[in-house]
């Protein structure tokens, strides 16, 4: 009798957390490296209630339940800044950052340099290069990232001599799915996720990599969202409509 | 519901992110401008399915979880420290920085600021000073009598004397770089003072250990282009509208909600 009701509850409460992943993606449609998520649903079938062996069996009852979210690791699009400090990795890998916690992957590629000369994130984690955090000295000038990520400078007098300061290590992982978002645009890797170096590593200077949240596709999500919440509503309203007449009628004394 | 206020965060994000695009194109025509850009990135994540949770004996894992983010931050409002491009005026106290390095400025309360404006003029008693009236590094005075001033582009500022065959040097310009030009706090005026975050300011002179050369009689323009401002403020825009439009349905799907009961 209530399972109309239920099974309408659990949709509604799964459109729900559809909408808060969907208003998350929106909120970081500006996001520099920011990746998109997408709910996964899975059908549940009630245990219980359930009697097969009746000449007609009885139904069972199945719910909805969001399983999971799933990245999306797509690129996004790639704007030129020219500002010699972002980097925009073209296809697969991520930067390796320094966070207080341990090693975090990003694909925010927008570059600092801090108090001490390194090469650090906006949020001031320094970026890893093969041998740990990349240190500029004080007179260097025209740093140079190279598509496999060495970071040259010219110091001194002379622009003609050049200098290497680093190479950025690029790390990939054989199931980039099972990372997890930790917030300011950094994945945490699973116990059991290895990094493993790209092998062919090729990084964009000057540029940076825009969130691949596509305007469109949240909007038409969006919409079918509040429509299926309305008749997912309008659904249990039925439903309880149907219930109050049979309360009426059946309860009517005839006199 | 959470979808509000993630939308909301985003659309804050996008407000302060027209901010700083208006005051960019404020500045479009602000001699030694430096265009500043808003860094977004995502929130904290709730975790309701933590990925990776075992889910039999048997040792099955989870190979997805249900991570909810929150919503938008700004991290910071970085300054983008490329070279403007120079532009002749003529004016023999106009001096633009081609290359790394501020010039230094003498603050009425003793301290230093640091600028790329070179557009220096002199007041009363000759001295060289910004268009605010602060004494720009060395001090520097200019005898009355002065005619022709040179900077060359060593920053060496001389003057021909009356009655003087050779030019008269009266000082070099100092040039200060940070390790972190980045890091340097915007105190309006054109003038930035030094930060933890900048590192502590090396002097030095134009032209020597990588500092840029000076230019006489030019001036460097803003660093903002018109067409990348535009089309960042059409974005933000639309940014800001698809987040209201989450705000709209959010708050459709609430009175939905709320009609069931009658």
């Amino acid at each position: 009798m209530e399972n109309t009701l239920l099974v309408g509850l659990s949709r509604q409460v799964a459109l729900r957390r559809q909408l808060d992943v969907i208003a998350n993606n929106v909120a970081n449609i500006n996001t520099t490296g920011f990746k998109s998520d997408g709910p996964l649903f899975e059908e549940y079938i009630a245990p219980t209630a359930r009697e097969n062996n009746f000449r007609f069996a009885d139904r069972s009852v199945r719910f909805v339940q969001d399983r999971g979210i799933w990245h999306d690791m797509t690129s996004g699009p790639i704007q030129q800044t020219s500002n010699p400090l972002d980097v925009a990795i073209d296809g697969e890998g991520f930067l390796a950052v320094q966070s207080p916690a341990g090693e975090r992957y990003t694909r925010n590629g927008a570059l600092q340099i801090n108090a001490a000369g390194q090469l650090v994130t906006s949020e001031g984690m320094p970026v890893l290069g093969d041998n740990g955090p990349i240190t500029l000295q004080p007179g260097d000038r025209n740093i140079m990232i190279s598509k496999d990520g060495r970071v040259s400078v010219n110091e001194g007098a002379s622009n003609s001599t050049e200098s290497q300061r680093g190479k950025i290590r690029l790390v990939r992982f054989a199931r980039p799915q099972d990372l997890i978002k930790e917030g300011s645009s950094t994945f945490r890797a699973p116990q059991g996720l290895a990094a493993e170096p790209v092998a062919q590593p090729k990084l964009q200077q000057g540029a940076l990599e825009k969130s691949n949240v596509s305007g469109v596709v949240e909007m038409t999500r969006l919409i079918d969202i509040t429509r299926t919440y309305t008749q997912i509503a309008s659904l249990m309203q039925q439903q309880s409509d149907m219930r109050r007449n049979t309360i009426q009628q059946l309860a009517e004394v005839p006199a | 519901m959470r979808a509000l206020h993630t939308a909301a965060t985003g659309m804050m994000a996008q407000e302060l992110n027209v901010q700083v695009i208006s005051n960019n194109i404020a500045n479009m025509r602000t001699t030694g401008y430096k265009r500043q850009r808003a860094e977004f990135q995502d929130l904290l994540y709730e975790h309701v399915r933590r990925i990776g949770t075992q889910t039999s004996d048997q040792g099955n894992q989870l190979p997805v979880g249900v991570d909810l983010g929150s919503g938008v931050k700004t991290v910071g409002t970085p300054r983008v420290m490329t070279q403007g491009s120079l532009y002749p005026t003529g004016k023999d106290l106009d001096v633009a920085i081609r290359g790394e390095g501020f010039f230094k400025i003498q603050l009425p309360d003793g301290t230093y600021a640091y600028t790329r404006d070179g557009s220096f003029e002199m007041d009363s008693q000759g001295r060289l000073v910004t268009p605010q009236g602060n004494l720009v590094q060395p001090g520097i005075t200019i005898p009355p009598n002065a005619s022709s001033i040179t900077i060359n582009q060593q920053g060496q500022v001389s003057v021909t004397v009356p009655g003087a065959t050779q030019p008269q040097v009266l000082g070099q310009l100092v040039l200060t770089r940070f390790i972190n030009k980045a890091g340097l706090q915007p105190i309006g005026d054109n003038l930035f003072i030094e930060t933890p975050a900048s590192g502590t300011p090396i002097d030095g002179v134009a032209n020597v250990d990588g500092m840029g050369d000076l230019q006489q009689g030019n001036l460097e323009q803003a660093n903002v282009e018109a067409v990348t401002e535009i089309s960042d403020l059409i974005t933000a825009q639309r940014a800001y509208e698809m987040n209201a439009k989450v705000v709209s349905a959010t708050d459709q799907m609430l009175s939905t909600t709320t009609n069931m009961m009658r």
